[in-house]
């Protein structure tokens, strides 16, 4: 029963990352491969709080939230000031630059990782009471991401993603909307890393690598960009599948690039031949500015 | 006060190991200037380079020649591959940048997953040992990997100048650079410009990881590292200057050797990181160096703009 309760809750994980992904890929238009990386910051930041400095859990995953907005907006501030291209560079060195930072300084406990993280709810509730928290949370983001999709500010959003030029003129200021966007996504994957942090109770840096961000990323455009439902498709898709894989009992050194090649190679097969994923929204890679014939 | 001994070897060294971070940096800053793509995908190649020359040497027993012959072989033919199956059809559904970007960067990481399935996740050479034979000029420690390290990456550099200076295709590939559809409107073939953009770049990238793997250990993901650098050196050279990429990454090879001076060595590939996030946040626009005056009517870029015309009212009363 344990076995399926943790499935069933990194699955609950992996949809608020994509759903909270999409967020900022596919309703923002901003590309940003260093979603992990806030996942990581999240988890750290709670496991450090309620271990070391003995805040209260709940606190702890809060402040998990505040410290991956607080650096999503650092990273979003100076490289949107420039151009939407430097945020997708910027966060390649982002992703690659924390995990290093993390992997070097003893207070996360290096590359070993970070042990004895405090348990949330079970010794009290019960495994249950756990799936229970992270399935709310998980519904929870799911409403809040199609509430603002479909509200005056997601209408705006959409302005903004399709013509840059034409929202600003009308005096909507468009950078800051996108650090926005990308400040509230990167929060909900903190979120999601405090949950991690306090079920699994223990993380290392190797857990928030690229094979991570491929995999979020596999997710939302396998799933579908710009729907509500095409992550959450995309999360337990992508999820059924390692664990599919987990039973042919590979060694880890080939299961690991085996799912590296099936996430990347999806990618790249549905880019091709099916844009629009599994659950399709309309016209999602063209260039949203046509010149006119 | 650093004893100038220490000085001096830190930077021979750096000269030494800036030559492969040069190489790459030229491969992505051309190929975003000619074709505007931020090519991640260039990482592929580097890992498909050297991947190449390790069966070559390691598995297959065969001399270095034919292992650099062999490598540069599948970078033009990746690249050409790239080009065509790849950049060819997305250009050709006219999708964003954004696309691009996934497509490039998925690109690098399916290669690697696939080097770390085929050759393991453990450090390769290409040849058995890194350690080269050392002479001492003076004090100064000259390895016999650097001089020719050294001269094959300024030949290839000045062949390549001299590439786009005097030959058509390299003044058409600057006319594709600055204005493509004039250029195309001009009768020249955006196709294959960008083509002969990509097989060049796969040529640095080829000669570039040789070099790298000679002297350094190479992991399936050490291809994304050295591209990061190349960025970095690529956004503070000036987006759009090949040149500028080129000293780039010279300087900053030299500052992240000589750091050894100032923080501990673990350090060092952090610095990296920090040189990319500086160059976004201080230098977007690249470090202009101030430019040197030419004579009179040489040079069309320190011309000053023409007046203004003449108001409407004062041109009517002329007329």
């Amino acid at each position: 029963m344990d076995y399926l309760y943790g499935i069933i809750i990194i699955v609950g994980l992996y949809v608020i990352l994509a759903t909270s992904f999409n967020l900022i890929i596919g309703y923002g238009g901003l590309v940003s491969i260093a979603h992990p990386v806030f996942f990581a910051l999240g988890a750290y930041t709670s496991a450090i709080l309620s271990r070391d400095v003995h805040v209260p859990v709940l606190l702890a995953m809060l402040a998990g939230f505040l410290v991956a907005l607080i650096a999503s907006i650092a990273l979003a501030l100076p490289s949107l000031r420039v151009s939407g291209d430097y945020l997708m560079i910027a966060s390649i060195g982002f992703q690659l630059g924390v995990l290093e930072l993390i992997k070097n300084v003893r207070f996360t406990g290096g590359p070993g990782g970070f042990t004895n993280i405090p348990a949330f709810l079970i010794r009290d509730f019960g495994r249950e009471s756990y799936v229970l928290l992270v399935l709310a949370v998980m519904a929870a983001v799911i409403l809040l991401i199609w509430w603002i999709a479909r509200s005056d500010y997601g209408r705006a959003m959409s302005a903004m993603r399709d013509d840059e030029l034409a929202f600003a003129s009308v005096g909507r200021d468009a950078m800051w909307m996108k650090i926005a966007i990308f400040a509230l996504g990167s929060g909900l994957a903190g979120l999601a890393g405090g949950l991690y942090a306090h079920y699994f109770r223990f993380i290392t840096p190797e857990q928030f690598e690229i094979l991570q961000s491929s995999a979020i990323l596999t997710m939302v455009v396998v799933g579908g960009m710009r729907t509500t439902w095409g992550p959450v498709v995309g999360a337990l898709l992508l999820e059924a599948l390692p664990q599919a894989i987990s039973f042919l009992q590979l060694p880890p050194s080939i299961l690991g690039p085996i799912q590296g090649l099936l996430f990347t190679g999806l990618v790249l097969v549905f880019m091709f031949f099916r844009p629009q994923g599994l659950v399709p929204a309309r016209d999602i890679w063209r260039s949203p500015r046509k010149e006119a014939p | 006060m650093q004893d100038i001994t220490i000085i001096l070897q830190i930077l021979w060294t750096s000269l030494g190991t800036s030559t492969y971070d040069v190489l790459f940096a030229v491969a992505f800053a051309l190929v975003l200037k000619v074709t505007r793509l931020f090519n991640f995908a260039q990482a592929a190649i580097m890992t498909i380079a050297f991947y190449t020359a390790f069966v070559v040497v390691q598995w297959l027993a065969l001399p270095a020649f034919v292992a650099f012959i062999a490598m540069m072989a599948t970078t033009l033919v990746a690249s050409y591959l790239l080009e065509r199956i790849g950049f060819e059809a997305l250009r050709a559904r006219g999708v964003s940048v954004m696309f691009v970007f996934v497509f490039t960067f998925m690109v690098s990481e399916f290669v690697a997953y696939l080097a770390a399935l085929i050759f393991g996740t453990w450090p390769q050479t290409i040849f058995p040992t890194i350690f080269w034979p050392v002479t001492l000029y003076g004090n100064i420690a000259v390895s016999a990997w650097d001089l020719p390290a050294l001269g094959a990456t300024a030949a290839s550099l000045a062949a390549f100048f001299a590439f786009m200076r005097f030959s058509r295709t390299g003044q058409f590939m600057t006319g594709v650079a600055d204005n493509p559809e004039l250029a195309a409107l001009y009768g020249i073939d955006k196709r294959r410009i960008f083509l002969v953009t990509m097989l060049i770049a796969g040529g640095f990238v080829g000669l570039g990881m040789f070099l790298y793997g000679t002297r350094a250990q190479v992991l399936p993901e050490t291809g994304l590292s050295l591209m990061l650098f190349a960025v970095a050196a690529t956004i503070m050279g000036g987006i759009g200057s090949v040149g500028g990429a080129a000293i780039a990454a010279v300087i900053l090879a030299m500052i992240q050797n000589a750091s050894i001076l100032v923080i501990p060595s673990e350090w060092q590939g952090f610095l990296l990181y920090v040189f990319l996030f500086f160059a976004i946040v201080f230098f977007p626009n690249g470090l202009h160096l101030p430019r040197r005056r030419r004579k009179f009517g040489t040079a069309t870029r320190d011309v000053p703009p023409p007046a203004a015309p003449p108001a409407a009212p004062a041109a009517e009363s002329q007329a």
